[in-house]
């Protein structure tokens, strides 16, 4: 007879009164009837379950049933469990629309290729008692990437000198962690300044999420370059300038080829509404505009152009 | 490099019936060509199913897709007067995630002079984001020809 979550907390007591004391759950498949207080043993461990995570994007919270906020009884550690939940789903971006997919196995995969490298989250897999991948993946204590820079009080101007060095320093060691994905071919899938997290305490930048995939035709990484290049916009920009917040002399300095290729209100020449920044710096970005011919196919082409901005911006 | 030996890329889409067309109307039944119908088969990305059955089930509709295509791009080139014995026709089973690279592989292998290949014609965008198989080839092209037919 396995043991009930009463049994359970008293064997192994949280540290905390769980109100409401469900099930032990060993079969995830059916996710969304795994509550709080219930506990799910797999891998030989027991995960209380506090409560299911949320992605909080454009001001709406968006409920993820099949990821849950846990504690592990063996040794009180916070966790994340990932459930099996397979989806596909248009995403748009810009005009087009990309099929994704939600791949756990794809996950799991990643998370063994980057055990131990701390650019990007940790975490590994086991299996239920009916075979479902449950990816138990490590907390990261820290603030997303683009709250960071939302949250810097400066101008443009001295963010570029104070800011934007050290910024982008550790945005090429996260180009870097993606080229490693690449190169086992394996793709991020989902590149997003929100899915690049600031770890508190080491300072680290790190990506989590690596569920999604994708069909292509020729380049299996594009999307990924796309994304790396969204970031880049955001870091130089601190935020993103688009058509719609641009005074009129700004609107009057530039040309339809000076926005993203992509999303058609987004300047990508930014140099033209910041002149201090580096010609270089701007060249990058001009890659992902409706102006260029050539694009970026892999991120050591990315990499080569970006690393030499570095010398190139204003010291403090 | 002989230019009269063609390789064909087929896949089954529109844009492949069109070059294979475009070969056929030039060529019609001149002798001394040698065309090569070739399909890579680069199977389903496996993550993109949630099973191994479902992903069995499509790489086998896949590989039964390019057959009948392979057969009707044969029948284009018949259509327009090509002999039968100028024509032969290949799946290229590959795990490369490019399409543009067998390709070469096999103009390398089989002396091709000629490579023609279908455009999709999709916007920057969808190009940026996914690649091109016909920039990739006329890019990567040494000593032969590329006819890219849109």
């Amino acid at each position: 007879m396995p043991p009930t979550v009463q049994e359970l907390l008293a064997l192994y007591p949280p540290g905390f009164t769980v109100h409401e004391p469900g099930r032990v759950v060993t079969d995830t498949t059916e996710f969304h009837n795994i509550t709080s207080g219930d506990v799910i043993a797999a891998g030989g461990q027991h995960y209380l379950v506090i409560r299911d995570e949320a992605e909080r994007r454009f001001g709406i919270e968006d409920p993820k049933f099949w990821v849950k906020r846990c504690i592990c009884l063996e040794n009180r550690e916070s966790k994340i469990l990932k459930l099996v939940f397979h989806e596909s789903f248009p995403m748009q971006i810009g005009d087009m629309e990309v099929a994704c997919y939600r791949s756990p196995d794809k996950e799991s995969r990643i998370l063994d290729l980057v055990q131990g490298d701390w650019r990007f989250m940790q975490g590994f897999t086991v299996r239920d008692e009916a075979g479902n991948n449950v990816r138990v993946l490590e907390m990261i204590r820290g603030r997303r990437l683009d709250l960071v820079v939302d949250a810097i009080e400066a101008d443009h101007r001295s963010y570029v000198r104070e800011h934007l060095p050290g910024l982008l320093e550790q945005y090429l060691g996260s180009c870097e962690a993606i080229g490693l994905l690449h190169a086992h071919g394996e793709k991020h899938g989902d590149i997003r300044r929100d899915h690049i997290w600031h770890e508190y305490g080491t300072g680290r930048y790190r990506w989590i999420d690596f569920d999604y995939t994708f069909d292509y035709v020729e380049n299996p990484f594009g999307l990924d370059l796309f994304g790396l290049g969204n970031i880049l916009l955001f870091l130089v920009g601190k935020g993103i300038r688009s058509a719609q917040n641009l005074s009129p002399e700004e609107s009057a300095l530039l040309d339809p080829g000076d926005y993203s290729l992509m999303y058609g209100y987004r300047v990508m020449n930014v140099r033209k509404l910041y002149p201090y920044l580096p010609r270089a710096l701007n060249d990058v970005l001009m890659h992902y505009a409706v102006s260029s011919e050539v694009y970026y196919e892999t991120v050591d082409e990315l990499l080569d152009d970006l690393r030499p901005c570095l010398d190139l911006l204003p010291k403090c | 490099m002989d230019f009269k030996k063609i390789l064909v890329a087929v896949d089954k889409s529109e844009n492949a019936d069109r070059a294979v067309a475009y070969v056929g109307e030039i060529i019609r039944d001149a002798e001394g060509f040698c065309i090569e119908l070739l399909a890579v088969n680069r199977p389903p990305q496996r993550d993109l199913f949630p099973d191994q059955a479902a992903w069995e089930a499509q790489a086998q509709e896949q590989t039964r897709q390019l057959e009948a295509a392979l057969e009707k791009a044969k029948d284009i080139l018949l259509s327009f007067g090509t002999n039968l014995k100028c024509i032969s026709i290949r799946i290229m089973d590959s795990t490369d995630p490019s399409i543009a690279r067998p390709i070469l592989e096999a103009q390398r292998e089989g002396e091709f002079g000629t490579v023609v290949v279908g455009r999709r014609g999709v916007p920057k965008s969808e190009e940026f984001l996914f690649g091109s198989v016909s920039k990739r080839l006329v890019t990567e092209a040494r000593g032969f020809t590329v006819w890219v037919v849109e």
